[in-house]
């Protein structure tokens, strides 16, 4: 019993941070319709800024809420420079440039840093007595705090789409565009901001399992995987689909390595008969609206 | 010249290489509902952009005494000019309270009796006001759309083809109502419409739009009497 | 106008004109001095020549080309003491990415569906040509005592891959556009994970692969009557020049079979199914069979090119970069670079890479030495250098040449043309144009 709670509590907290990577996902896909590839690569790159800070001597947690603050900055700046002037004259192109983005991204973390491991602290205390035990299971605090950080999150952005005036901004370009632009919102900035938005988002999920996975270029490779299969599964334009998804595929992760013994290395494959399933059989996710195409 | 709220002249815009209209020139005067008729392909709807500021344009657009240069939407809202959209254009995945907010979004200041105003106008709005906006009919999206547009404050309201996809009975309490925004509230309204029968009687003057020029101008009366007004438009002579 | 429906002929000929006379295939369909018709941006023919043309080949293909000549030949000279080995790899690594990208070009450029997963084809392919020749499998009847002969793992290879592209196919109907695309990336890492499973170690070598003998080239390319052609310069065979010959035949060959599938009704059929689905199947084209043949061939196609490759390097290793996402990527580069839906396209991509990629790491491993030597310190190193410039390329190219360099300059050259849009054939406007013109 207390090794199934501890799994479970191992797969909602790394459920966790294929959530916060999906509702990333999920943001930018509502207002604009792309996916943003390039997504885990820039969360990759904010996480070794932040090591950089760290290792300066900043504390943890204005380190981390920088390198937030570039993820906003740099996915801001990939929507402006990058995607915009593309899905003007040739959508089809775009996700080949976001394509081209993640590749930049992460080869210049390469770059910058070099090929080896670096280490990043975490938010929270990971010493050897930093537990709490439930159900006889003894959970590590770092776990508690990735969930408690997801929800806090959630709360936030629950606040900032209902009850703000950007929030409704944001909200209604992601609903019509054209309408957006007759009521007077500048939809440029909103989308900017949207993208912004996901950037940090996806920064704030590299910076949660970097200390515990380590960090190096190949960080968020498998979770972006994974985390675009949760947004799919979820539904790649609700929110909530995204977060259930996220959660739903760690768990799956953390079950599968730890009671089937044989498919502990068969993730990938597992996730594509997962992701077939929900494409083939419920194209729009659990959450997602289906899309009627008028012919 | 300036004596009228929206006076344009020599109003040329198109897509691209393509010039959809060829020097209009029409007013609105204050208080009254002017109707430009055309059928499809006209460019009625090119006709209301150009003025809204969506889509570039040639020749003098002066509101108010001010002349708008090819601005952007959000200045000429501010400026006082409101357009509802071809289709209702609502935020379908929006509330009815969220996409009336949606339309006061360059006010400033508190907003709460304008809600309330509009909901005392269009009580159907009220009663589903946390309703998501694409579970409407399409007479109540009307509606939701008019009222969005005038949470602005607009002087001006631009309509671009209200009655479209919906029943007869419908659009005649539609227009209704537009009578009494002009009636009751001094509200000037520019309609673009294909149907000529109501709007002619509901406006007060009317040009008729024909492949990008005015063929035809007058009271909506004078039109209705017309005969190649009729034969074109309302169904043949007598 | 044919009237009977089961005259083929007629309607393949009309079926690619229809399509773009129809103005479906997109909102203006320009006529371009040819007479060629373009739709959705991309051309549907292989590019004429011209000014502009040649100065967008020398740019992309003769100058990586040259300078991997000049590799070859030891920067000694021409006639210097033997060929430099590493230069030969070099070119040989070309050949092997072309023939990989040509069958990506297949499915993506001139099908239209979108896949970042081809790596895993050729993953298969080096993996088959490895499990062969080193009789990890038993096949009786064939090969003596389960070990192959190399050259028959080839077409082994594009069978097994082609089996497994149109299994991917199936699936692949449904999707587009990005779920698509996402779904051969998982693709990618699901065949990565099956290859390097421990259960299955007897057969695929688990996570340390299989490791080849080295492959024994045969002593001369050919020996007809007497006319020989060696493989090496020694009387032994070399391997990377077997390699060259051999990569660069097929290469040849490939290129001839698809130029001649894309001019066959199948071939415009796939360019119809990239260009409008819908209208394509209003026009008869069954997309199913298409899409799944064409993801059959397109892996058909990658596979040989991975058993060359697999042959060439004597290892299988599920790890590889090329076996896995980057290795995807790649081949999307070197396709985007050279020119989607170009029968050249290809071939131009992938020397660029390769010589991208070669420069970029001899500068990574020591910019110190190299031109830029003011701004680095002796010891450092620049890794990841060829994947920034590659990342930063295919961002210009989706913006301002999403054909390639062998196709843009085609299209600039196509606006300098005055456009008439055709009016739908057997429209009342076009009867009109006609009549006009008598």
């Amino acid at each position: 019993m207390s090794l199934f709670i501890q799994r479970m509590f191992d797969g909602l907290a790394e459920g966790s941070i294929y959530a916060l990577l999906a509702l990333a996902l999920v943001v930018v896909f509502r207002s604009t319709g792309q996916l943003n590839f390039a997504q885990g690569e820039i969360g990759t790159l904010c996480a070794f800024f932040a090591s950089t800070f760290t290792l300066s001597g900043w504390p943890v947690w204005l380190a981390v809420l920088v390198a937030m603050v570039i993820g906003f900055v740099i996915a801001a700046l990939v929507e402006r420079v990058v995607v915009r002037p593309i899905e003007d004259r040739n959508p089809g192109a775009v996700i080949v440039a976001l394509i081209g983005v993640f590749l930049a991204v992460n080869q210049l973390s390469a770059m910058f840093w070099g090929v080896d491991a670096r280490s990043l602290p975490s938010l929270f205390p990971t010493d050897a007595d930093a537990f709490i035990r439930i159900g006889g299971a003894a959970i590590r605090i770092e776990r508690l705090g990735i969930i408690g950080v997801l929800i806090v999150l959630l709360v936030l952005l629950f606040l900032l789409f209902n009850y703000t005036k950007i929030g409704l901004a944001m909200r209604a370009v992601a609903n019509n565009q054209e309408s957006s632009n007759l009521v007077g919102i500048r939809v440029g900035n909103i989308l900017i901001l949207g993208w912004g938005l996901a950037g940090a988002i996806g920064a704030l999920a590299a910076l949660l399992l970097a200390p515990s996975a380590g960090l190096t270029g190949t960080l968020m490779l498998g979770p972006f995987l994974l985390a675009s299969v949760a947004a799919v599964l979820g539904g790649l334009d609700s929110p909530v689909g995204a977060v259930v998804g996220g959660l739903l595929i760690g768990l799956l992760k953390a079950f599968l390595i730890g009671y089937v013994d044989f498919l502990s290395d068969m993730l990938f494959p597992v996730m594509l008969v997962v992701l077939l399933a929900v494409l083939l059989f419920r194209p729009a996710g659990l959450f997602g609206t289906e899309k009627v195409e008028r012919v | 010249m300036s004596e009228h709220l929206l006076e344009v002249t020599g109003l040329s815009a198109g897509y691209g290489q393509i010039e959809v209209l060829h020097g209009l020139d029409f007013h609105v005067a204050d208080g009254e509902i002017v109707v430009i008729l055309g059928a499809n392909g006209a460019g009625k709807t090119t006709t209301m952009r150009s003025v809204s500021g969506m889509i570039g344009r040639s020749g003098e657009v002066v509101f108010e005494g001010n002349r708008i240069g090819s601005a952007r939407p959000d200045a000429v809202l501010r400026a006082g000019i409101s357009q509802v959209p071809q289709g209702r254009g609502t935020f379908t995945d929006l509330s009815v309270e969220d996409n009336l907010r949606a339309g006061a979004y360059t006010v400033k200041g508190s907003i709460t009796g304008d809600l309330d105003r509009w909901y005392d106008v269009f009580p159907r709005l009220a009663e589903r006001k946390d309703q998501r906006a694409g579970s409407l009919s399409g007479g109540e999206q009307q509606m939701l759309a008019i009222a969005r547009a005038m949470m602005n404050r607009p002087k001006l309201l631009l309509c671009d083809e209200p009655s479209l996809g919906l029943a007869p009975i419908i659009t005649q309490s539609l227009f209704k109502i537009l009578g009494e925004l002009r009636d009751e509230m001094g509200m000037s309204l520019l309609v673009v419409e294909q149907n000529a029968g109501l709007s002619l009687q509901l406006c007060d003057r009317a040009y008729v739009l024909e492949t990008g020029h005015i063929v035809a101008t007058g009271t909506g009366d004078e039109l209705l009497n017309d005969d190649t007004v009729k034969q074109a438009y309302l169904g043949g002579v007598g | 106008m044919s009237d009977s429906p089961n005259d083929d002929d007629v309607i393949d000929r009309a079926m690619t004109e229809e399509i773009a006379d129809a103005g479906v295939a997109g909102p203006s369909a320009p006529v371009t001095e040819e007479g060629e018709v373009e739709h959705s941006g991309l051309p549907i023919r292989t590019p004429q020549y011209g000014g502009l043309h040649w100065l967008g080949r020398v740019l992309v293909f003769a100058i990586p080309l040259g300078y991997l000549l000049i590799r070859v030949f030891g920067v000694t000279g021409i006639a210097g003491d033997g060929w430099s080995n590493s230069g030969l790899g070099l070119l040989a690594d070309a050949l092997i990415i072309a023939i990989a990208v040509m069958g990506v070009n297949l499915i993506t450029g001139y099908t239209g569906q979108l896949s970042i997963g081809h790596a895993a084809f050729f993953a298969i392919g080096a993996f088959t040509a490895l499990i062969l020749t080193q009789g990890k499998v038993s096949t009786p009847f064939f090969g003596e005592e389960n070990l192959w002969d190399p050259g028959w793992t080839l077409p082994v290879a594009g069978v097994v891959c082609f089996v497994v592209g149109c299994l991917v196919g199936l699936p692949a109907l449904r999707l587009s556009g990005i779920y698509l695309a996402l779904t051969t990336l998982v693709f990618v890492e699901a065949v990565r994970s099956i290859l390097k499973y421990e259960e299955f170690a007897g057969v695929t070598g688990g996570a340390t692969g299989i490791k080849g003998d080295k492959y024994t080239p045969p002593e001369y390319v050919f020996d007809f009557f007497g006319i020989k052609l060696p493989t090496g310069l020694d009387g032994r065979g070399d391997l990377n020049q077997w390699m060259i010959y051999l990569s660069l035949g097929l290469l040849l060959l490939i290129m001839l079979m698809v130029s001649g599938l894309i001019r066959s009704r199948i071939g415009r059929a796939m360019v119809a199914t990239r260009d409008n689905e819908l209208a394509a199947e209003v026009m008869g084209v069954n997309l199913a069979v298409i899409k799944t043949v064409a993801f059959g061939l397109s892996g058909a196609i990658t596979g040989v090119a991975g058993a060359l490759f697999g042959l060439k390097l004597g290892l299988a290793e599920a790890d590889i970069p090329l076996f896995g996402l980057f290795g995807a990527i790649t081949f999307l580069v070197a396709m985007v670079v050279g020119g989607a839906a170009q029968i050249w396209g290809p071939m131009v991509g992938a020397v660029f890479y390769v010589f991208v990629n070669e420069l970029a790491r001899s500068v990574g491993e020591n910019p110190s030495e190299s031109i830029f030597s003011f701004a680095f310190d002796e010891g450092t190193k620049l890794d990841g250098l060829g994947g920034v410039i590659f990342g930063i390329l295919l961002i210009l190219f989706a913006r301002f040449a999403p054909f390639g360099a062998v196709g843009t300059f085609r299209i600039i050259r196509s606006k300098l043309v005055q456009v008439i849009p055709k009016p739908p054939a057997g429209s009342l406007a076009a009867r009109a144009m006609a009549a006009e013109d008598d």
